[in-house]
């Protein structure tokens, strides 16, 4: 009995450990760039280190008025939005087709999916870029957003897949007999059930759109993404500007996620209404 | 849940309609400097402001940048007016680049040894030289009382900076000299236009000599003396801020931040001289217009505003990189300037002066040539591998690339007819 309880409450600890470890890795980073990005350049470089920033705003202010910010940040959000829609409008149909149909090259098709992200970025950029502006589709947002569609489908598939593969296929069955289409059916019961897992993958598709450089970079010109944008100048610039272009960097993504967090967690069964 | 869900959806239909607005293009300023976020803001808030028409000033790394003007040049149009970029990024780019040789600069005197350069050996104008940096060095005013007696400041020899360096471990109880070794440093620019040129004469054709054996013995001893973080660093500006070191080798542009910063804690001096001469390393870097331009015109109209003096000096107080034209510095120049523009005379002025131009005519084997000088200091100095041994091996790697390149030997080194030789 007394064995049973030390062994509950050992295993407590080990519970509350791992759940404090897995926040101070996710969340240490993210409080030392914010300590950082609203700190004064001299605390930035000085010691010691105070666990409260001085509220000093001039690296922020900086990249506020740093101009094309606001412009990059639109394009930013235009890519990734794209992204995040066409990998799901394809990529969702695809993983569907995975785990409800057999046909000839099933195999094959899994394997040709992940063949995407074989090829390094920078090999195809040329190519690609040479496409584009004989097509004319360069320096366009849509241009972009193909080519990190392509980047975020394979796990866009392979998500859904195995998503769609979860879901019993006897409870859209039932759906049939009791006189749905498969349309509605799908609608009706499968739809709900995976919105968590389509979620999670349009936010893989964001992610991966909104931390893209070397196409971003290479495809736009006079439209850049804030991360082609910014990226490669913060690499070489003073250490208290480089924190605070990570803040706007990590930012919008953040609030993103934060908006999209309910169909996320609902994912794990955690109910939040 | 329903209303953040069609609020959510909202929004992205607002974003997918609002996308097919554009932009109306101004000209396109595509370059590889000034990338520091501070320095692409005075380039263009300061720099820029000037000209009749509005530029568009992107800074980028030097593989995009690349691969997009290589494609402009393949798909026969572009958007790029006007290409900023190192001598060795053009390199490779010679025939989409238009001759300049016609270009009306409005009758300011361009250094015609720079302007030579930028014909990369052809007889077309490839580019018109834009500014001019070099590597120097910056220590903390902490240090000098640990400078070996005798030694002056602006003639220090290799083995005097050695002394110094030893003393200032020594004395203070850590090692304070520094040097850009991470891998973003340029530490290959010091072992090739500094180490090399100081101890042989030469950068390439006498790599594996007995004279590069005592250079590398040499480095060897004061490395002892380094702190080791600086197998981590890339700008040298921030360990000298925060304190980790005193003593330090890097770039101009790259120490700047340290002497605008606090410009009474440091001074510039001077890189150290060998038994060969004082080897230092002049950086060029160069405008040019591709064939492709949209509107060559006004990419020429922009050319010549660079290089009227005012906005050289505009250019020199945005990015610390020198006027490539005869002009007279104004005394309010901010202390980076001032410091490091005193060095840089007295070294190009030192009796012992050993310039060692950037490497020319390798075209894209550029990164695999300072490739080899890192692996060599890799090997020798963080591996403690025999120098003999290594020099000898990597002696075999260079030469086949200088024969891969057919790249002519450049200064310091004695001209030679085809590929540069390595003895």
């Amino acid at each position: 009995m007394s064995d049973n309880a030390t062994f509950r409450r050992r295993g407590r600890w080990l519970t509350g450990g791992s759940v404090l470890l897995l926040c101070a890795w996710v969340l240490g980073p993210i409080y030392l760039l914010f300590l950082n990005s609203f700190s004064s350049p001299s605390a930035v470089t000085g010691f010691p280190k105070h666990w409260l920033p001085s509220f000093n705003l001039d690296s922020l202010q900086f990249f506020i008025e740093f101009q094309g910010v606001a412009s990059a940040l639109w394009n930013s959000i235009q890519v990734a939005t794209l992204t995040m829609v066409l990998s799901i409008v394809l990529g969702a149909p695809a993983g569907y087709a995975l785990s409800r149909f057999e046909f000839r090259g099933k195999s094959l098709f899994r394997i040709m999916v992940l063949m995407t992200r074989a090829f390094p970025l920078p090999l195809l950029a040329l190519p690609l870029a040479v496409m584009y502006i004989r097509v004319g589709l360069d320096d366009t947002p849509l241009g972009l957003a193909l080519v990190h569609t392509t980047l975020a489908l394979p796990f866009a598939v392979l998500i859904t897949f195995s998503l769609f593969s979860g879901i019993p296929v006897e409870l859209e069955e039932a759906a049939w007999t009791m006189g749905c289409t498969r349309a509605q059916a799908f609608r009706k019961v499968v739809l709900p059930l995976v919105m968590p897992g389509i979620t999670a993958s349009a936010i893989f598709a964001f992610v991966i759109s909104w931390n893209e450089v070397f196409a971003a970079s290479v495809l736009t010109v006079q439209h850049r993404t804030l991360t082609a944008f910014l990226l490669t100048s913060l690499d070489v610039s003073p250490l208290p500007l480089k924190f605070a272009g990570g803040f706007v960097l990590v930012l919008p993504a953040l609030i993103f996620i934060f908006l999209v967090r309910k169909y996320l967690f609902a994912m794990w069964g955690i109910a939040n209404r | 849940m329903k209303t953040t869900f069609r609020g959510l959806c909202t929004a992205l239909g607002a974003v997918l309609v609002l996308a097919g607005a554009q932009a109306k293009a101004d000209v396109l300023f595509w370059s590889t400097q000034a990338k520091p976020v501070e320095e692409t803001q005075a380039m263009r808030s300061e720099v820029l402001k000037g000209f009749d028409g509005k530029v568009n000033y992107q800074a980028n790394d030097p593989g995009p940048w690349l691969t997009r003007v290589q494609a402009e040049m393949k798909a026969g149009k572009g958007s790029i007016q006007v290409l900023g970029g190192l001598h060795g990024d053009f390199t490779s780019l010679s025939d989409g680049l238009m001759d300049l040789s016609k270009i009306d600069l409005g009758g300011v005197k361009v250094n015609p040894s720079f302007m030579k350069l930028g014909k990369l050996g052809s007889k077309e104008q490839k580019y018109i030289p834009w500014m001019q940096a070099t590597y120097i060095m910056v220590a903390n005013k902490k240090a000098l009382p640990y400078l070996p007696t005798g030694a002056d400041i602006n003639a220090l020899t290799y083995d005097q900076l050695i002394a110094w360096a030893k003393n200032l471990d020594e004395k203070t109880g850590s090692p304070k000299f520094g040097l850009p070794a991470g891998p973003k440093g340029l530490l290959h620019r010091f072992l090739q236009g500094y180490l090399y040129p100081s101890y042989t004469g030469s950068m390439v054709t006498k790599f594996r000599s007995p004279e590069a054996v005592t250079a590398w013995q040499k480095l060897k001893d004061l490395w002892k003396y380094t702190n080791p973080a600086s197998t981590g660093y890339a700008f040298m500006q921030e360990p000298l801020l925060s304190g980790a070191v005193w003593v330090a080798f890097d770039h101009t542009a790259r120490l700047a931040d340290a002497l605008n910063k606090r410009p009474n804690d440091f001074v510039a001096f001077p890189a150290p001289a060998g038994p060969a001469g004082r080897g230092f390393m002049p950086v060029i870097a160069g405008l040019a217009i591709p064939k492709t331009a949209p509107d060559k015109a006004a990419a020429e109209k922009l050319i010549k505003y660079m290089l009227q003096p005012s906005t050289q000096i505009a250019t020199l107080r945005a990015t610390s990189f020198f006027p490539v034209i005869d002009v007279n510095l104004p005394n309010d120049m901010p202390p980076s300037v001032k410091a490091s523009g005193a060095a840089i005379a007295k070294m190009s002025g030192a009796k012992d002066a050993l310039p060692a131009l950037l490497p020319m005519g390798l075209g894209d084997l550029g990164g695999k040539f300072n490739q080899v000088y890192i692996d060599t200091f890799q090997r020798i100095i963080l591996g403690g591998q025999p120098i003999k041994r290594v020099l000898d091996d990597e002696a075999g790697t260079l030469r086949a690339l200088m024969k891969k390149a057919d790249a002519p030997c450049w200064a310091p080194d004695a001209p030679s007819k085809g590929a540069c030789p390595v003895n």
